[in-house]
């Protein structure tokens, strides 16, 4: 089962930086998994807990939340608010039994298509390896 | 402790529009407002209700009016956080603080049993304050139980929820006039103990710099389920990671609304 296990990854990307860095890493051809279902917001402080409670609870096997660098958000402070809140997020699956690698906030700018390869590549490995989030029991 | 109270709100009532606490007659007890000339004798202390919520309403309702509120050392620091999110005034409150005893703040795991009335413009503690009693041992245990064991343990507790909404109901903090807990988007209604547990996942993320310890919600809750535990580690990370105390300090903004030069993030220079 686990051989043949791909792994659904739903990301949220913020417009301004990681969904550009992602069109990027499109248009340069770089490979980058097809498991990964992206999600536009506008800013990934757009990104409430309860979009990542829901994208798990609707089958995700692991969730992506990918914005600007802090210092370069398009709204000065929007991503301010994530860095704050999805660690505090992070930590509560790992209190109720989800695997801490099945979560990860991380920043790609639009001029980063290959870190978007590389994180997305990274991701999707990591819950490979942990298989299936319904196979957990959640 | 009850007669000092009495006295001190008794010699408060002609200059505030009424004191707001427990009032126990033949039928039982209940939130009342006491004003001048009202049988003081019918107040009391037990059993413990968050009167908190009763002051936001009243002071809503009365945008004029000074109101009095006797307030155990949680009610104060529920108290705190209301104020800070504009559900209380605290220039029109007087508080008439009282420490609970050694045992109750045993039975609550509560840090902080007496109201701290530092930077309250108006109030009292009356009563001799008790320590601290020691965190729940639950929590400590938390770190050494791997995540299937903390699963196992949460399926169990979440199982038996009967999606009452008593914590949410009970809760100072909960005074959102459009809950996510209602909206279909988020919980679905009409199914109970759904497989993945939405409904204690919100909460508990809402609750994350809010949440006082009053320990209301594990007490009204008809299934037992217990709900600190959650939400008492979210209270330490708040901690650790944004270095906020939600209750203690009434000048501290929530650091959640805050941008990164209003306040810090703690240990979290990797994401950086």
């Amino acid at each position: 089962m686990t051989d043949t296990f791909e792994p659904k990854i739903v990301a949220f990307l913020c417009n301004w930086c990681s969904y550009a860095g992602a069109d990027n890493a499109g248009v340069a051809r770089m490979p980058s998994p097809a498991n990964v279902l992206p999600i536009r917001v506008m800013c990934s402080g757009r990104v409430s807990p309860e979009m990542v409670l829901r994208a798990f609870r609707s089958g995700a096997d692991g969730v992506l939340v990918l914005g600007c660098h802090i210092g370069d958000c398009h709204y000065i402070s929007g991503n301010h608010r994530t860095i704050k809140r999805m660690p505090l997020l992070h930590n509560l699956l790992s209190y109720v039994g989800i695997h801490p690698d099945r979560f990860r906030l991380d920043w790609v700018s639009s001029a980063e298509a290959p870190r978007f390869a590389q994180v997305t590549q990274e991701f999707v490995e990591a819950v490979r390896a942990l298989g299936p989030l319904a196979e957990d029991g959640w | 402790m009850r007669e000092q109270i009495c006295k001190l709100v008794a010699e408060k009532l002609p200059e505030l529009a009424g004191v707001v606490a427990l009032r126990q007659t033949a039928v039982g007890t209940a939130p009342y407002l006491f004003r001048e000339g009202d049988d003081l004798s019918q107040l009391v202390l037990e059993p413990r209700y968050p009167l908190p919520s009763v002051v936001s309403m009243l002071q809503k309702r009365y945008p004029e009016a000074r109101f009095g509120v006797v307030a155990r050392g949680c009610d104060a620091r529920a108290l705190v956080e209301m104020a800070k999110r504009n559900q209380i005034d605290p220039e029109r409150l007087y508080l008439v603080g009282f420490t609970c005893s050694a045992e109750q703040a045993a039975e609550c795991y509560c840090a902080a049993p007496a109201p701290d009335t530092a930077g309250w413009p108006q109030a009292m503690v009356v009563g001799v304050p008790v320590a601290g009693a020691p965190p729940n041992p639950l929590v400590a245990q938390y770190e050494e139980m791997s995540l299937a064991e903390r699963r196992a343990f949460w399926q169990q507790q979440f199982a038996k929820c009967i999606k009452c909404y008593g914590c949410r109901n009970i809760c100072p903090e909960c005074f959102c006039e459009a809950c996510a807990l209602e909206d279909p988007l988020w919980v679905e209604a009409g199914m109970l103990a759904p497989p993945f547990p939405m409904f204690h996942l919100v909460r508990a993320m809402h609750m994350a710099s809010r949440c006082v310890a009053c320990r209301q919600c594990e007490l009204v809750c008809p299934a037992h389920i217990p709900l600190t535990v959650l939400y008492d580690l979210m209270r330490r990370d708040i901690g650790e990671l944004l270095g906020y105390e939600p209750g203690a300090d009434i000048a501290a903004a929530p650091p959640l609304s805050l941008t990164l030069a209003d306040g810090m993030v703690h240990g979290q220079d990797q994401l950086l």
